[in-house]
């Protein structure tokens, strides 16, 4: 039976099962759960340049089936990452994919430019965050102004160019292929929905950012159609992001289109839930008599 | 730190919306401050575990005392013996027992009980203050009281049981007696261990705070918890929950 899957030129996973940004940190502390060499790949937390500061607490808020979290991109920034956390995680032998940010394009463009390393495997841009000159507006929300990012961090980097989308569009497609015109590899599908919690008694938002972003099974269904439209609208390989927890959720994200799946939400409430979901996909492909993963990628057959 | 199925042996209330439950668990040996991240419902809908910490330990058991604080604590409170709960743990670090002839002042209010009645118990000997509304909200008093070498020191703000006032008022005139030095080991309220820690530093004690802060995992890999200390941020679950209270930016959240 055969679980690889391929994401971009030179980027083979031995299984469609990924961590996913911000919910792994940079891998140490999983590693000491369970062997990180088991995944298909590990999403780091998104760095950015500089080390950054979070939100102010509390930063995250319980909601049915599901989270919402305004940690705010705290990170160590990408020398502190190389220097201090890249050496231990490239060890197990699974791919790195690192997940980064900027405020400008400059920003973004030379932050790929300093991830160009050996012991990355590749890197995947989110775009959810503020374009601070233009506007504020995330750059994932205008397709001209994504085509042009990812063409300026294409220009600078060697490695695989994942692009993250964000959910908040009326067209993820268009953002889809405009992100494949500037010359992504693969793209990831997608990130958290922006959410706030309220609280009655005081009055008061309960994040201290009053705003976050909802994770967990509570979005998958969303994801699963966000998928499936992507899938229709551009040929390049596709990551699953939103409220996977079981290998059946895995299985439905490959039938919608996507050839890998990352894991986020699910991995905070059990930790060690990547292995049952790499064996329950094996078990799957075994009992329908299927030879590879790839028998299931966009295999969903509509009416 | 492993993720185990746990036994429910025990689940009684012991105080106003106060639980204690014990576990048959073969978890790792633990030490007092280090806490459990219990997945309180097989159903996804209660999606985030809780943070508890560790009361107590034996040869396969454990006991935790948890207070109705949600839906989480609810339902962790409709377990029955027999039932089965996966705690993850032991987490976070743990408390630095009195040295240098260091006697011990151990102050808990709110929530704040099981991480410093463990250490007391473990220490056993020094002085135990139990800061609560009310005489009803004060759980294992008894147990308390059978703590040897440990002077137990109610404080209720309606004053129903011991002295009125603030746990913390009883901390000041302990630490203004005391005739060597002394180490604090405080977990509650923020406002209590701000003032516990500003009140050592005047008595030039040592004070360890255990923090509770909402978390997502418990282990360190969402920031969730991150706090602002004089040593930079900080994650509650994995760097502490003990910390050092004259490092921490009381001011700052
Ligand atoms: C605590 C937390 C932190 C996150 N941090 C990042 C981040 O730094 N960069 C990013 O692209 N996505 C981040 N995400 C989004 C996740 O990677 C994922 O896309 C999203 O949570 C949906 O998937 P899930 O339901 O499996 O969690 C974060 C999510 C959570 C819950
Ligand atoms: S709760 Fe996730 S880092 Fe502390």
């Amino acid at each position: 039976m055969n679980t690889s899957v391929r994401i971009a030129p030179g980027l083979v996973l031995k299984n469609p099962v990924l961590s996913a940004s911000g919910t792994f940190a940079y891998g140490e502390e999983f590693s000491r759960l369970f062997d990180l060499g088991l995944l298909g790949g590990i999403v780091t937390k998104g760095l950015s340049l500089n080390p950054k500061e979070g939100n102010p607490l509390p930063r995250v808020y319980e909601t049915p089936c599901g989270l919402i979290n305004a940690i705010g991109l705290e990170n160590i920034g990408a020398d502190a990452f190389i220097s201090g956390k890249l050496p231990e995680l490239r060890s197990f032998g699974t791919p790195v994919i690192v997940n980064f940010f900027g405020s400008s394009e400059e920003d973004y463009a030379l932050l790929a430019s300093r991830l160009d390393v050996n012991g990355i495997a590749a890197i995947e841009m989110n775009v959810s965050c503020p374009n601070v000159k233009q506007g504020g507006l995330e750059f994932g929300r205008d397709p001209e102004v994504l085509f042009r990012l990812t063409g300026a961090v294409r220009a600078r980097t060697g490695k695989p160019l994942i692009v993250k989308l964000t959910p908040m569009v009326s067209d993820i497609g268009a953002m889809a292929q405009a992100a494949r015109a500037g010359g992504a590899d693969a793209i990831t599908c997608a990130n958290t929905i922006p959410a706030m919690a309220i609280d009655e008694h005081t009055w008061r938002p309960v994040l201290g950012n009053v705003t976050g972003g909802l994770s967990g099974p509570a979005i998958k269904p969303v994801a699963l159609k966000l998928v499936w439209e992507v899938s229709k609208k551009v040929d390049i390989p596709i990551i699953a992001s939103g409220g996977a927890c079981t290998w059946n959720d895995c299985v439905q994200f490959l039938l919608a289109g996507a050839s890998a799946v990352e894991i986020g939400s699910a991995s905070l409430r059990d930790p060690l839930c990547f292995t049952d979901i790499i064996t329950g996909i094996e078990h799957y492909l075994e009992s329908r008599g299927l030879d590879s993963v790839t028998d299931l990628i966009g295999k969903l057959e509509t009416p | 730190m492993n993720d185990v199925l746990a036994v429910v042996k025990g689940n009684r209330a012991v105080a106003r919306d106060t639980f204690l439950m014990d576990l048959d668990c073969a978890l790792e040996p633990s030490l007092p401050g280090q806490f459990l991240m219990v997945k309180v419902s097989s159903s996804c809908e209660l999606f985030l575990r809780r943070p508890l910490a560790i009361l107590g330990q034996g040869e396969g058991t454990l006991e935790i005392l948890y207070k109705l604080k949600g839906e989480g604590t609810l339902e962790l409170s409709r377990k029955k013996p027999g039932d089965v709960l996966w705690v993850l743990g032991p987490l976070g670090n743990c408390f630095s027992p009195p040295q240098n002839g260091e006697s011990a002042l151990f102050v808990a209010g709110g929530t704040g009980l099981p991480p410093v009645l463990a250490l007391a118990s473990r220490v056993g000997s020094g002085a135990l203050v139990i800061g609560a509304r009310s005489k009803g909200d004060i759980p294992l008093l008894d147990r308390m009281n059978s703590l040897k070498g440990v002077a137990v020191y109610p404080v209720t703000e309606d004053g129903s049981l011991g002295r009125r006032g603030m746990a913390t008022d009883v901390l000041g005139e302990l630490l203004a007696g005391a005739a060597g030095p002394c180490a604090v080991y405080a977990c509650g309220p923020r406002g209590m261990l701000e003032k516990a820690c500003e009140l050592s530093g005047v008595a030039a004690a040592r004070c360890e705070v255990s923090l509770e802060e909402y978390m997502a995992c418990g282990f360190g890999v969402c920031s969730a918890c991150t706090v602002k200390t004089s040593a930079g941020p900080r994650r509650v679950c994995s760097n502490g929950p003990v910390f050092d209270a004259a490092t921490i930016a009381w001011g700052a959240r």
